[in-house]
């Protein structure tokens, strides 16, 4: 259960409040998001753009989604090409946590980019990053 | 310091277990293979099991007799040329055994799980447990997607669940075993251990516990199945155990001095036996978890208790399965499933006694015994009678069934002979009296390949099964079960 706290750590760390799009790069990142079992609240979105970001740094952008169907969209405008990580949970009940229970296991979904496997913690950035190229990328990630 | 002797313990076992696979004697092969010995009792299933007539074999059913027996036990431990590290990892398969007008019937059903899915699609035992290391593969985003769902089932408001110590219950239709979920029983409780040994007060209240180690979750339900609390409890050590239990006011966790000292996968190899430290006994108050009392009492190991009673003077006594050490769960239970049996200290049925004065002693029947079951009406009331099985000799499984009589202190036994590997009975009563009742259990008969279903009278249990019926297939051993009536 130990490591299941890492794991928490790791996710619920680093969500910061919404950063402001940064401009007029060429790339842009399309984040589809399926398999959303609750219709409702909010998919919280981090994307960090290096493997120690990502291990423990500060995301490069996030988001905020609003869910009222299984599946949702959002759009990351005027990002460096470059590679990419994305870690993310459903915020079911709207309280801007990511839910635990009294064991400190998570209680809301939860998912990387790739649907890269968690397995005793989060997973690696060379399992979770993609490549972002110039112009349209999408990134489609399943909640579960 | 603790960390690099539990790293060397650690690789110690897993060169062990490496030396052992290199040195498999045929008999260890044969023993592994072979139709006809206990080998069959941890082989796999390879798929669901229709509904079919049991064949009745001797006796008849009782006209009064009414009900439906499920069972649950691991039945699928191999893919891919992969085998489970132990017999507590394999997937679950229920059975259900329904009895009513004069004829018997089985259907039995692989509980669906993310941990079966995931092992069928990679043809592999990937998922780590108990006492299975983690494989390529393997995904663990929390305690279920390792959910075997293979060791009890619950009848609780009209549900019916098979339970996994370490995750939730699963949620099965009574009637096909079709699988519906895990059942959360409130959002902030998913991926909440709920033990597979919960216990039932007379009018349907459930207790049970929740991860075991020093943090352990105490359950409550209310009669009618819905959740009524939940409270994280600080046990004071960081015991393994697998069941726990109560009296009418009290629960009683047993806490042996076999520890998690690591938490690493496979489980039992994070786990040290400290006998030195002696084996504890927690007792809480249902009504304020936070007052405790403890007792002390020389080490053992255990896997299994019985329902306990307080009596006037404030003297609490339950029995348990009491083992010398946790060989069998630590070692024993891992090698059957590579056809080897390692000889274990035997479970010896046992009364503890915590006295009003704080001490607490053992009373031994010198009886070996597992899987005790008893008059649920009795719960948390003094009882006279413990139903065990019993009769271990030459395979690592039992071969009779028991009912012992704490007044008396003496067994009425039934031996089912050396080709019958006897599982769990329950006690179920058909009159006003403790023994106004019948066993009701399973056994595997490794002659007729072939696992049978036998109905014993609690009166006269050496007079042998009232009624045996025989189901066209062997299945594997199981560990618990519950009985519906009606």
């Amino acid at each position: 259960m130990t490591n299941f706290k890492i794991l928490i750590a790791a996710i619920a760390l680093n969500m910061p409040a919404l950063a402001a799009a940064s401009g007029s790069e060429p790339a842009k990142m399309i984040v589809a998001l399926t398999g959303i079992e609750a219709p409702t609240g909010t998919v919280m979105i981090a994307v960090f753009d290096s493997e120690a970001a990502y291990n423990g740094g500060k995301p490069i952008r996030a988001a905020a989604v609003p869910v009222s169907a299984a599946t949702a969209q959002t759009v990351l405008e005027g990002l460096p090409a470059g590679r990419y990580a994305i870690k993310l949970f459903h915020d079911v009940d709207g309280d801007g946590k990511m839910g635990t229970n009294p064991f400190g296991m998570p209680t809301e979904p939860f998912a990387f980019s790739n649907n890269a496997a968690v397995n005793m913690g989060p997973p690696k950035w060379a399992d979770a990053s993609f490549e972002v190229k110039a112009g349209a990328n999408t990134q489609t990630i399943t909640i579960k | 310091m603790s960390f690099e002797i539990n790293r060397r313990a650690l690789i110690n076992s897993t060169l062990a277990t490496l030396a052992t696979s290199a040195i498999i004697t045929p008999e260890h092969a044969l023993a592994g293979a072979a139709p006809g010995t206990w080998a069959m009792g941890v082989a796999d299933t390879e798929a669901d099991i229709p509904l079919e007539t049991l064949r009745l074999i001797s006796g008849r059913l009782p006209a009064a007799f009414a009900g439906t027996l499920y069972r649950n036990g691991p039945a699928k431990f191999r893919r891919g040329g992969q085998t489970s590290g132990h017999w507590f990892d394999g997937d679950g398969l229920v059975r259900r055994f329904h009895l009513a007008d004069g004829k018997a019937t089985l259907n039995a059903r692989f509980v669906d799980t993310p941990k079966r899915r995931l092992e069928a699609k990679l043809n592999a035992m990937v998922q780590p447990g108990f006492g299975t290391a983690r494989g390529q593969g393997a995904v663990l985003a929390g305690p279920d997607d390792a959910n075997a769902a293979n060791t009890s089932v619950m009848m609780s408001g009209g549900e019916l669940f098979a339970l996994h110590e370490a995750g939730s219950p699963s949620r099965l239709n009574p009637e096909t075993l079709e699988t519906m979920g895990f059942k959360t029983f409130r959002s902030d409780l998913k991926q909440m251990p709920f033990s597979a040994h919960p216990r039932v007060e007379p009018d349907g209240t459930v207790w049970n516990f929740g991860g075991n180690g020093k943090r352990t979750a105490i359950w409550k339900l209310k009669s009618d199945g819905r959740f009524d609390r939940l409270q994280v409890i600080d046990a004071g050590r960081q015991s393994y155990f697998h069941d726990f239990t109560m009296t009418a006011r009290h629960i009683i966790l047993v806490l042996q001095p076999w520890l998690h000292e690591k938490f690493v996968f496979p489980m039992s190899t994070g786990m040290a036996w400290r006998p030195e430290i002696g084996t504890q006994v927690l007792v809480l108050d249902k009504d304020d978890l936070t007052k405790r009392r403890v007792f002390e009492l020389p080490a053992f190991s255990f896997f299994h208790l019985g329902d306990g009673w307080e009596e006037k003077d404030g003297t609490i006594r339950f029995d348990g399965c009491l083992e010398a050490d946790p060989t069998f769960g630590q070692r024993s239970a891992s090698a059957l499933l590579r056809g080897e049996h390692i000889s274990s200290p035997q479970p010896i049925l046992k009364q503890i006694i915590l006295h009003p004065t704080g001490t607490a002693s053992l009373a031994s029947t010198g009886v070996s015994a597992e899987f005790p079951s008893s008059d649920r009406r009795l719960a948390g009331s003094a009882r006279r009678f413990t139903a065990h099985v019993t009769g271990y000799r030459q395979t690592p499984f039992p071969h009779a069934v028991a009912l012992w009589d704490w007044k008396r202190g003496r067994d009425d036994r039934h031996d089912f002979g050396d080709h019958q590997l006897v599982e769990e009975f329950l006690l179920i009563p058909n009159g006003a009296g403790e023994r106004d009742g019948w066993l009701i259990g399973t056994t595997l008969n490794m002659q007729a390949q072939a696992t049978e279903l036998h109905l014993l009278d609690a009166r006269r249990i050496s007079a042998g099964p009232v009624a045996t019926w025989r189901a066209s297939v062997p299945l594997p051993i199981t560990f618990h079960g519950t009985f519906k009536p009606g």
